[in-house]
């Protein structure tokens, strides 16, 4: 068997008192683009509900959509998942699994953090839970998901992912009680 | 001699924590509290630089950023930062400054011999004097003049401080915590309103601080303590508000260096924050002009409002006696407060009448007016010893420091940030903001309004209206205290000196300009605003001319015979303030400067010994340590090794986009010059695709996987580009067919399989899958299951040999690298980097980035008999431009070197045998290498004409290194033209 190796297997650890922040893999993500008209309906029956703005998630069971742009959206299932194969023929089916790397903040200071990198509004009262930015941060494309009050999921390019772990730990730094590696 | 003495009681300061900085190398005691500039008149430091330009004594002239004089060095070694406002530095333990532009000392300065030569040094002086006798003189005198007359100097030390920035967004951005600035955060935040307070002070309050009146202190107190209580307030001091932008984007810098920030532990000593505010609340307040007289500009001549916020907030007051010169009634808190310390106090007030009240409450406190009067000049060198005075009371008055009241310029520099010229209003006799975008609002000193009860009106009025801008309608208003009054102005304008002497008149302090420098810039025709101030430096220094602009231009308009607003002002620009580099970089520094993309097999690469190089934004392997230690010698091995044998590249970085649906063969066969209708399933073809202006944009390999569904490859460097062409391309141009795009680049890594032993390879890595030439013939793709994992063959040659690319979701590629070293180790198989990868492909004439530049035609590349005649493609109609066809156009060429001495360098230019060395020649060398199969260097190039040349002798030049060598133009194919490797 071939073995899945992270992109950040090479990182440096981050560790705060405070703030977590950390990958967290074991997902499966897919993305589906409508190819008739009914693509939404067919979508609806295998995934559920679907969210009715690119701002918001809609969490079904263990699966979030994101709906990423016209009739494009993402499905973030469990690191097994069938709705690629449950949607195969129906509409354009594309694995993008490996594609991205899921860091996590967590913690009071995490939207501080994110306003140090994403010129998006972080606001609690903003930036509610289920919220999904669609945005940039150190130059490349990201996703950004609200997962609980100080909780926060980013969906990062994988080729651009240790780069942007070292951006977003450095933006963290006052908050890191101690680096688990010497600090170069 | 003492001219200024810290006072007894009273302040600010904290007395109970002394501080102890160090000047010079000497100590500086002061007090928690205190300012540099502060302390440096509590221990009586009048003398603290030179000028810029004449190396005139100076002292501090103010209290606040609009400081021109009192500029030092910070800190020390790789910390050192220049050309700080003293009236801006918190006096703190371990805070070191220095004294700059004087040598060996500002008391005595060698450099004050320009002093002597003043005369000379009028405006203009430079350009005139130093442009000959030749062209490029002032090149040569630059230097010298620049460090003769300048500012500090920066270190070239790399910063060790951290700077930070971040965004922001709020509903109310109030700019400004003086009086009207309180009431507007308070009335807006009232309302519920998201608000956000800056005051660039170290303290909130803005002029209130400088007051010395109970009830004003308890309300500025309770107006803090309420926004601070309100969860939708937020209130930042030692912020400036450096710049509005479009879309009110307003750029915040916090100082927070007087805390000594760990730049180890995160901590910064700049947060620039860009902040987006739903409404603007200016109240920025005003800046307190000079009065222009002789030798104003002696150490002890001061602002009136600076001396009174010395005296109130710092408790530190002249001596024993001050003379305030005056144009309106302002100057009159200055003189009460300053008499109320114990200082007599002589006011030389240049109108004629002063009103009853004042005469009244100044003749209580023992103050001497003299009205009609002004200071025609000044004694003294290094301090004041006393002042003459002009008009009906022509007396000398001995004192200790000169308070200058000539009126208030309004700050309306934010206002105009966005593009809205000021406008001049006579009753304040200032400009003032010339309107204001519907989310802006004004108040306060910074609208011309000076009484303190009307500037909280005003402000709580623009706070309730930024509040309602932002949808928050209900508010409840903050009012004045109780007592406030509104102080009276009175101003008469007073720009031209009283008569009577003949020294320097100041205008400029900074820039060393005098009023007649200001009238030699009339006489000479620099008449308009903006050639004066470039004539003569007016305002260009680190101050801005903040107290100096509004007296020039006055000046001007007055020599012009225009009015002020005919004359106007100069234009107001981003930062406001003299902002540390550091902080507009922030964390954007050494490896955070710029995102670096790395393969999925990167780690592997660094592992094994590669050596890096930067391809855009990637990190490429580009040799490895088994073939050599430089890549001189080790690509021509690893050449050897795909020649020969077989290696392993990693070619994760190519585009790679899944293209699904109906119309996606028809999609192609559009996007591509030639044909992909028919495209068999299981079949790879090369492609190249055009803009629409007939240029090549790029070229790849496209697999049909299924009926409906391909596999594109683009190249590294256009693999964004092309992806987003696609999409433009179906949203604008062909929203009728039904195709999706994806990117696959980062989801897939490809790793090529290439050399004559690629197959042998192969099979020992997949044994249960048939890759004979029957089973996967060139051009053939395949998917199927390794290890539980889907892997995509395609069998394709970049280098010309026997070549597979074998792509694997790139969650896996390190583990399937491995894989296939191990299982193919009989075969000899090793890694080749990119140097190898790109020398190969040169041998084999396939173009790649360097050729594909954006400025070829199909044509030029020898790739127009690809395009399909019977079908339509994007850029077939301006292919066929007169100028795409035209026949000398550069087109590619193979090239030998003709001289084995020598060698070959790409970027070369190209010349015929009998040309002149010289120009732009006739081509240029696009990408060279060594041959391991021809033993010599080879090239391939851009040549007019291309190869109707072929077999014809060149010359290729390299001016840079003064080489040239014979070249002969050959078949851009070297090797291998029948294709046999790659079918084998």
């Amino acid at each position: 068997m071939l073995e899945r190796r992270s992109a950040l297997a090479s990182a440096r650890p981050y560790a705060g008192a405070a703030l977590r922040i950390a990958e967290r893999p074991g997902f499966t993500l897919t993305q589906v683009a409508g190819l008739s008209p009914d693509f939404e309906a067919k979508l609806s029956d295998v995934v559920g509900a679907l969210p009715e703005t690119v701002a918001r998630a809609q969490v079904n069971g263990d699966r979030a959509l994101f709906r990423i742009g016209p009739a494009q959206f993402w499905i973030i299932g469990p690191e097994t998942d069938d709705a690629a194969a449950r949607l195969h023929g129906q509409c354009a089916v594309t694995p993008l699994t490996s594609s991205r790397v899921r860091i996590a903040l967590e913690g009071a200071p995490a939207r501080a953090v994110l306003a140090k990198l994403m010129p998006v509004d972080w606001d609690a009262s903003v930036f509610t839970p289920g919220t999904v930015a669609l945005t940039g941060l150190h130059h490349t494309p990201v996703t950004v998901h609200c997962t609980a009050g100080n909780a926060f999921d980013i969906y990062v390019m994988r080729t651009f992912s240790l780069d942007v772990w070292e951006a977003v730990t450095d933006a963290a730094l006052e908050f890191a009680g101690h680096r688990t590696n010497a600090d170069t | 001699m003492t001219s200024f003495r810290r006072l007894p009681q009273g302040g600010r300061i904290d007395r109970a924590r002394p501080i102890s900085a160090r000047l010079g190398g000497k100590p500086l005691p002061g007090f928690a509290g205190d300012t540099l500039a502060s302390a440096l008149l509590a221990n009586d430091r009048l003398l603290i630089g030179r000028s810029f330009k004449y190396h005139r004594p100076r002292g501090i002239v103010a209290a606040g950023i609009e400081e021109p004089n009192a500029l030092f060095t910070l800190g020390e070694g790789a910390a050192t930062e220049p050309n700080v406002a003293a009236t801006m530095v918190d006096l703190v333990d371990g805070l070191v400054a220095r004294a700059q532009n004087a040598w060996p000392s500002p008391d005595f300065d060698l450099m004050a011999v320009n002093s002597l030569l003043a005369p000379l040094f009028q405006s203009g002086f430079y350009y005139k004097t130093f442009m000959g006798p030749s062209k490029g003189s002032w090149m040569f005198y630059e230097p010298f003049i620049r460090k003769a007359a300048g500012l500090g100097r920066a270190t070239a030390l790399p910063d060790p401080d951290r700077y930070d920035m971040c965004y922001a967004f709020c509903d109310v951005l109030v700019v400004g915590s003086g009086p009207a600035g309180l009431a507007a955060a308070l009335t807006a935040a009232r309302s519920g309103a998201r608000v956000v307070l800056a005051e660039q002070d170290t303290d909130f309050g803005g002029s209130l601080l400088s007051c010395n009146d109970a009830e004003q202190e308890a309300w500025r107190l309770a107006c803090i303590n309420e926004l601070k209580s309100l969860p939708n307030a937020e209130a930042f001091t030692r912020t400036t508000v450096q710049g509005l932008y479009d879309g009110n984007l307003a750029v915040l810098v916090q100082n927070r260096s007087h805390l000594f920030p760990s730049a180890q532990k995160g901590e910064a000593r700049m947060l620039l924050t860009q902040l987006r505010a739903r409404t603007i609340v200016m109240a920025t307040g005003a800046i307190e002009r000079p009065l222009v007289f002789s030798n104003n500009d002696r150490p002890g001549v001061l602002l009136a409002s600076a001396l009174r916020t010395y005296v109130n907030r710092y408790a530190v007051a002249p001596d024993k006696r001050a003379v305030l010169v005056t144009n309106n009634d302002t100057a009159y808190q200055a003189a009460l407060d300053l008499a109320a310390a114990g200082v007599a106090v002589t006011v030389a007030d240049h109108r004629s009448n002063v009103s009853a009240d004042i005469l009244t409450r100044a003749g209580a406190q023992g103050i001497a007016i003299f009205p009609g009067s002004g200071i025609v000049d000044v004694e003294g060198a290094k301090t004041v010893k006393a002042v003459k005075l002009g008009g009906p009371h022509a007396v000398t008055v001995e004192c200790d420091a000169v308070g200058m009241a000539g009126g208030w310029s309004p700050v309306v520099h934010l206002s105009s940030h966005g593009g809205i010229k000021p406008k001049y209003d006579e009753a304040v006799a200032g400009f003032v903001p010339g309107g204001f975008p519907g989310s802006h609002f004004g108040a306060g000193a910074m609208m011309g309004t000076f009484g303190l009860s009307a500037a909280i009106a005003e402000g709580s009025n623009a706070g309730a209206s930024a509040a309602s801008h932002a949808g928050f309608g209900k508010t409840r208003p903050a009012y004045a205290p109780e007592h406030a009054t509104d102080r009276t102005y009175a101003i008469l304008p007073t720009w031209a000196p009283t008569q009577g002497a003949k020294g320097k008149a100041f205008v400029d302090f900074q820039s060393d300009v005098t009023i007649r420098d200001v009238k030699v810039a009339h006489q000479e025709g620099y008449r308009s605003v903006e050639h004066l101030k470039r004539y003569t430096t007016l305002g260009m220094g680190t101050d801005q001319g903040k107290t100096s602009n509004i007296n020039a231009l006055a000046l001007m308009a007055e020599y012009r015979g225009i009015t002020i607003p005919e004359a106007g002002t100069t234009t107001f620009r981003p930062p406001y303030a003299p902002l540390t580099m550091g902080a507009i970089a922030g964390r954007t520094r050494g490896s955070h400067f710029r995102p670096v993309r790395r393969s999925p097999l990167n780690d592997w690469h660094v592992k094994n010994g590669a050596t890096f190089i930067d391809a855009g934004l990637w990190k490429r392997a580009w040799f490895y340590a088994w073939a050599g230690a430089t890549p001189e010698t080790a690509y021509v091995k690893e050449m050897e090794l795909v020649r020969r044998g077989v290696g392993l590249a990693d070619v994760s970085t190519l585009g790679k986009i899944d293209i699904q649906g109906p119309d996606a063969a028809e999609f192609l066969n559009r996007v591509y010059v030639n044909g992909f209708a028919r495209l068999p399933v299981g079949k790879v073809r090369y492609g190249v695709m055009l803009y629409d202006d007939g240029i090549v944009l790029d070229d790849g390999a496209t697999a049909r996987i299924t009926e409906n569904q391909f596999y594109m490859t683009t190249t590294t460097a256009q693999a964004g580009e092309v992806m987003s062409w696609l999409e433009y391309l179906l949203q604008m141009q062909w929203p009728e067919l039904n195709v999706q795009v994806a990117s696959l680049t980062d989801e897939w890594a490809g790793m090529a399989v290439s050399g004559p032993r690629a197959r042998a390879a192969l099979e020992l890595a997949f044994p249960e899958a048939d890759l004979s030439d029957a089973a996967l013939p060139h051009m053939g793709c395949r998917d199927f299951v390794f290890g539980g994992v889907t892997v995509r063959l395609l069998r394709m040659s970049f280098s010309g040999e026997l070549a597979f690319e074998v792509h694997v979701a790139a969650d896996y590629a390190i583990s399937l690298w491995e894989h296939i070293l191990k299982a193919a180790a009989p075969t000899g198989i090793k890694p080749y980097g990119l140097e190898a990868l790109a020398s190969l492909r040169i041998e084999k004439g396939h173009v790649a980035g360097l050729e594909l530049d954006h400025r070829n035609t199909l044509d030029d590349l020898g790739l127009g008999k690809m395009a399909g005649k019977d079908k339509d493609y994007v850029g077939k109609a301006l292919r066929f431009r007169e100028d795409c066809q035209a026949p000398d156009r550069w087109s590619l060429v193979g090239l030998e070197l003709m001289e084995p001495d020598k060698k070959l360098r790409g970027g070369s230019i190209l010349f015929a045998a009998s040309d002149e060395i010289k120009g732009h020649g006739r081509g240029y060398i696009t990408s060279v290498t060594w041959s391991t199969e021809l033993n010599k260097f080879i090239a391939l190039g851009l040549y007019k004409g291309g190869l109707k040349h072929e077999g014809e002798e060149i010359i290729a030049a390299f001016p840079l290194k003064n080489e040239q060598a014979r070249l002969k133009i050959v078949s851009p194919h070297f090797i291998d033209r029948e294709g046999a490797r790659l079918h084998a």
